[in-house]
């Protein structure tokens, strides 16, 4: 195949230019908001640009963004369940894979069945037995409450995504090292595990991410403003802001920017890998 | 042999006796409903004509002229035995209807309609007896061919249209081509609507000479029947004998400009899949007496699964239901009775779709004796600690809450016994329940507070209320269906564009315009949805203040003024983010499809001559699409599950959302705190979900088994 011509490339790179806009433009809204510092509320004027560049609304909001709480806070408390969250799901869920990739045992197709219906579920369908169970636990209102459900919302797909890699290592390197009178723990930590260290560290990473841009669920389980996360103290910011709020839109706007850059990078390295676990994991 | 028509005769006896009974039901207790009352006064006009055998009056009179006569003929035919009444007072359409309509005028014209009604099912019986139950039952249908309404009478002559044209096509004789273009003429001077049958005919016809090569006989043939339609249509029609050609020019643009015009049309303000809401919808909601069942929708359901069997054995009929959609998509004006067009071949196909699901569960059923389960009683053992504190954690997050939501579903808990609920008593009133200590309490919206058992009652009552959008006919259900297919095609329709464009030889600054197409995709939903939101919002959105600045004959003005009067282009303010959120995803998995077709294959179609369209349309695509499959279905799931982007643009509106946000949000006249009903969406969600991935995993094992071979 040769190269495109002249005026092909002309067309392609017009069509991109095109549809860069149409990525950019929602974007470019939320900067835009961001780095107003002349606004007082709710924007009520046409602009394309920022009226006022300044810096101050992100300043501000680094400062006390939501219900005095700190930043710092808000952050801390999204890094802890989330990576809480990973961590669980991780845990859980490598074990089951492996029970599932390893072992054959009683209605092992319908539980694994029972497993990728629930990956399908909406979170939204856990909603009010979740509090109920949080409340029986008597852990509603913690940190701790927020990583056990955010952990079992990604631990379907971990599951589903874990046992896809531990089946793709040959059984015979395991049975290998089980002759030779290692027991199965021993077997998996030292051969499969480290074998499937890639895939695993993905699905810890995807765990990660549902449970930092979640905000609708925690809602309901939290209400304690030191125990609140980012997302949901956008979503709160939100919705203050509805209902004709005093904090400047700027505030929301730097927010969420923020918000969203350790997620932009995390992606943009691990596109590839992330694309093949979400799309090929779940469908083996 | 005698045996079997022996059965089959009893059954249509039992159809017709039902379909009767539904009807005269009907007849009986339907309100007075709009336009019965013009349709009325119209053949009381004629039936004053025939009295004083006033045959020349024929000519000058059609009220509603709108309308062909010859259906308001009937009419008056049917009133001929009652007696005199003084004519029903002229009012304009957008008048509420009459309600003073004397019944021994009502009840003569709805029972000659309703048995027209009953012989389109007998003839759809005999045809097909489970598609003549569909249709008996249908209540559309019922509503529409039991009243003063002008439904009946060409709906059967439109079928008989058909009819005699499959005759025709299977005996070559041409007696039954008459026939059809007689019927098709009397449906023409009946209401024009029911024409479209004529246009499936048409392509049916000239398919079935394409594979016959003999074109020149179909048009001569064609010509003839369309002639023929003509003329009986004008023959029936005695109202264009004057005048004909302004008559029939003034009957035809009425509706053009009523569609676009009329203040009632515009009040309704109908998204333009309103036809398919209606297939969805019962008009039970609208009067609860008057209908004894309402399988609509599981028709609508069942056709959609027959379609393709349905193609296999009567092309016409599926061309029929085809064409009639579109026309009805396209037509702007969208009253529930046009559906009567198409459900003769709506009933033939959920019939082929009832076959179809019990062939399919026969066969399950012979396999399930086949398969056997590999248990080693030693790894089994084994798996044991590997098992116990995932299934913990699984058991108490995820099987648990969902067993507790289907307990939910099965008492009236709500706001106002929250607190009894929370202290046991969702458990003691499933309980003492479920054991038949206490009675079934119907569900019926009110609240106590202490905990009620109202076992599956809420069951029907939700489910009516998702398929008719809480009775105001935005079915939820479909708008959750419509959502999922068509946001899921544009993504990857445009991310497969982009991908191939992408993956032109010698495209400069590839790596910068991917890195950028993937932005979306990376950004949390929420915070995707809030910039979009930030756009759309109707006070302070980018594109509102734009319309403030630049004034109302600016782009943007026209854009929101017309987004402000029309419901379809509502969908275009989600279907954007939605578009711009999902789009990538398909991109990248396109683009890595794409590396997976070596170029050797290019080579060689580029030597064979092909072009870039065919190409694409026999190389790149077929390819292609089995590695992108799972994108699209993984991705359509969650389509169907959308919760953050409609929870985010905070749309007061419950119809033009998915479940899940009314599973969060209960709206409508469930009002909030209605735990019980929202845990009653959640399972109908979850049991449809289940049917999607069962489906789902069945065409995965297929394809492995692809694969493998």
């Amino acid at each position: 195949m040769r190269n495109i011509s002249v005026l092909r490339q002309i067309l392609t790179q017009f069509l991109f230019i095109l549809l860069g806009s149409f990525v950019l433009l929602p974007i470019w809204g939320m900067i835009r908001l961001a780095f107003d510092g002349s606004l007082r509320g709710r924007p009520t004027e046409f602009f394309f640009f920022p009226k006022e560049w300044s810096f101050t609304p992100f300043l501000q909001v680094l400062d006390k963004p939501y219900q005095s709480v700190e930043f710092e806070v808000l952050l801390k408390n999204s890094l802890l369940t989330s990576a809480g969250a990973a961590l669980f799901a991780i845990l859980l869920g490598m074990s089951l894979a492996y029970a599932f990739a390893r072992f054959r045992f009683y209605a092992r197709k319908q539980g694994l069945f029972t497993i990728l219906l629930t990956a399908f579920l909406p979170p939204v369908a856990f909603m009010t037995p979740l509090y109920i169970v949080l409340g029986m636990l008597q852990i509603r209102n913690t940190l701790f409450g927020l990583v056990l459900v955010y952990a079992s919302f990604a631990l379907p797909f971990c599951i589903w995504n874990m046992r896809a890699a531990f089946q793709s290592i040959s059984k015979e390197i395991e049975e290998a090292a089980f002759l030779d009178g290692a027991g199965d723990f021993q077997t998996f930590q030292k051969i499969t595990l480290p074998l499937a260290l890639p895939s695993i560290g993905i699905s810890g990473l995807i765990a990660f991410l549902m449970a930092y841009s979640e905000f609708a669920i925690g809602w309901l389980f939290v209400d304690k403003a030191s125990n609140v996360t980012l997302a949901m103290s956008i979503y709160a910011m939100m919705q203050t802001q509805y209902s004709g709020g005093a904090q400047p839109w700027s505030y929301l706007g730097s927010l969420a920017i923020i918000m969203s850059i350790p997620v932009i990078i995390v992606f943009l390295i691990f596109q590839y890998t992330l694309l093949e676990r979400m799309l090929f994991g779940s469908t083996e | 042999m005698n045996k079997n028509i022996f059965i089959r005769v009893i059954f249509i006896a039992l159809v017709l006796f039902l379909a009767w009974n539904l009807r005269a039901h009907a007849v009986e207790k339907l309100n007075i409903d709009f336009d019965e009352d013009d349709y009325m006064r119209a053949g009381q006009e004629y039936t004053h004509l025939i009295r004083t055998s006033n045959w020349s009056g024929f000519l000058d009179t059609n009220y509603r002229p709108e309308h062909p006569p010859l259906a308001k003929i009937v009419i008056g035919l049917s009133l001929l035995s009652t007696p005199e009444r003084d004519l029903i007072p002229d009012a304009p359409t957008t008048a509420q209807p009459n309600k003073n309509i004397p019944s021994d005028l009502i009840q003569p014209a709805r029972t000659t309609n309703a048995i027209i009604g009953v012989l389109t099912v007998l003839l759809l019986t005999i045809i097909n007896p489970v598609a003549g139950l569909a249709l008996a039952t249908h209540s559309l249908t019922i509503k529409y061919v039991s009243q003063v309404m002008l439904e009946a009478f060409p709906a059967f002559t439109s079928f008989v249209t058909v009819l005699a044209y499959l005759q025709f096509k299977k005996k070559e004789k041409k007696n039954w081509l008459v026939v059809s273009a007689i019927f098709l003429g009397l449906t023409a001077a009946s209401k024009y609507l029911y024409c479209i049958i004529g246009i499936a005919i048409l392509i049916d016809w000239f398919l079935e000479s394409k594979s016959k090569q003999s074109f020149k006989l179909f048009f001569r043939q064609a010509f003839i029947w369309g002639f023929i339609a003509f003329a009986i249509f004008f023959v029936s029609n005695p109202y264009l004998w004057i005048d004909p050609i302004g008559r029939l020019q003034e009957s035809i643009f009425y509706h053009a400009g009523y569609s676009s015009s009329a203040a009632e049309v515009e009040n309704a303000n109908f998204p333009f899949w309103q036809p398919f809401n209606w297939l969805f919808f019962t008009p039970m909601v609208w009067q609860r007496n008057a209908f004894l069942i309402a399988p609509d929708i599981w028709i609508t359901f069942l056709a959609f699964i027959g379609l393709k069997h349905l193609w296999k054995r009567e092309r016409v009929y599926v061309l029929w239901l085809g064409i009639a959609l579109l026309f009805l998509l396209f037509w702007q004006t969208k009253w529930p009775q046009y559906i009567i067009i198409l459900t003769v071949p709506l009933s033939l196909s959920a019939a082929e779709g009832i076959t179809s699901l019990w062939n399919q569960l026969l066969e399950w059923w012979k396999n399930r004796r086949v398969q056997k389960t590999v248990v080693n009683k030693n790894e089994a053992r084994r798996a044991i600690p590997w098992l116990v504190p995932g299934l913990i954690a699984f058991v108490i997050f995820t099987i648990f809450p969902l067993l507790f939501q289907f307990i939910v579903s099965m008492t009236d808990f709500n706001s106002a016994s929250i607190r009894d609920g929370f202290q046991g008593g969702i458990w003691r009133a499933f309980w003492e329940g479920i054991t038949g200590q206490i009675p079934i309490s119907e569900w019926d919206g009110s609240r106590a507070n202490k905990v009620r058992f109202t076992g599956l009652t809420t069951y029907p009552y939700v489910f009516e209320a998702i398929a008719t959008g809480f009775g105001s006919s935005n079915s939820i259900l479909f708008f959750n269906i419509m959502w999922a297919i068509v946001s899921v095609f544009l993504q990857s329709g445009l991310g497969l564009g982009v991908a191939l464009l992408l993956q032109q030889r010698g495209v400069k600054l590839t790596k910068f315009w991917q890195a950028l197409f993937i932005l979306p995709w990376a950004i949390p939903e929420m915070i995707g949805a809030l910039m979009w939101f930030n756009i759309f919002q109707e006070e302070w959105g980018w594109l509102y203040l734009a319309a403030k600045k630049f004034g109302d004959d600016s782009l943007f003005g026209l854009f929101v003024n017309n987004l402000e009067n029309s419901s379809s282009l509502w969908l275009i303010t989600f279907l954007l983010p939605a578009l711009w959120y999902g789009f990538p995803f398909m991109m990248l998995a396109a683009s890595t499809g794409l590396k997976f077709i070596p170029s050797e294959v290019y080579d060689a179609s580029a030597m064979d001559g092909a072009n870039r369209f065919q190409t694409f349309r026999y190389i790149t695509f077929p390819l292609l699409l089995p590695l992108l499959l799972p994108a699209i279905i993984v991705r359509g799931i969650f389509a169907f599950n959308q919760f953050y982007l409609f929870q985010t643009f905070f749309y007061p509106v419950g119809t033009l959302a998915t479940l899940s946000y009314n599973i969060f949000n209960p709206t409508g006249y469930f009002g909030s705190g209605e735990f019980a009903t929202s845990a009653v969406i959640n399972i109908i969600t979850v049991l449809m979900l289940v049917v999607f991935v069962a489906m789902f995993n069945r065409w995965s094992k297929a394809e492995d088994g692809v694969t493998h071979a």
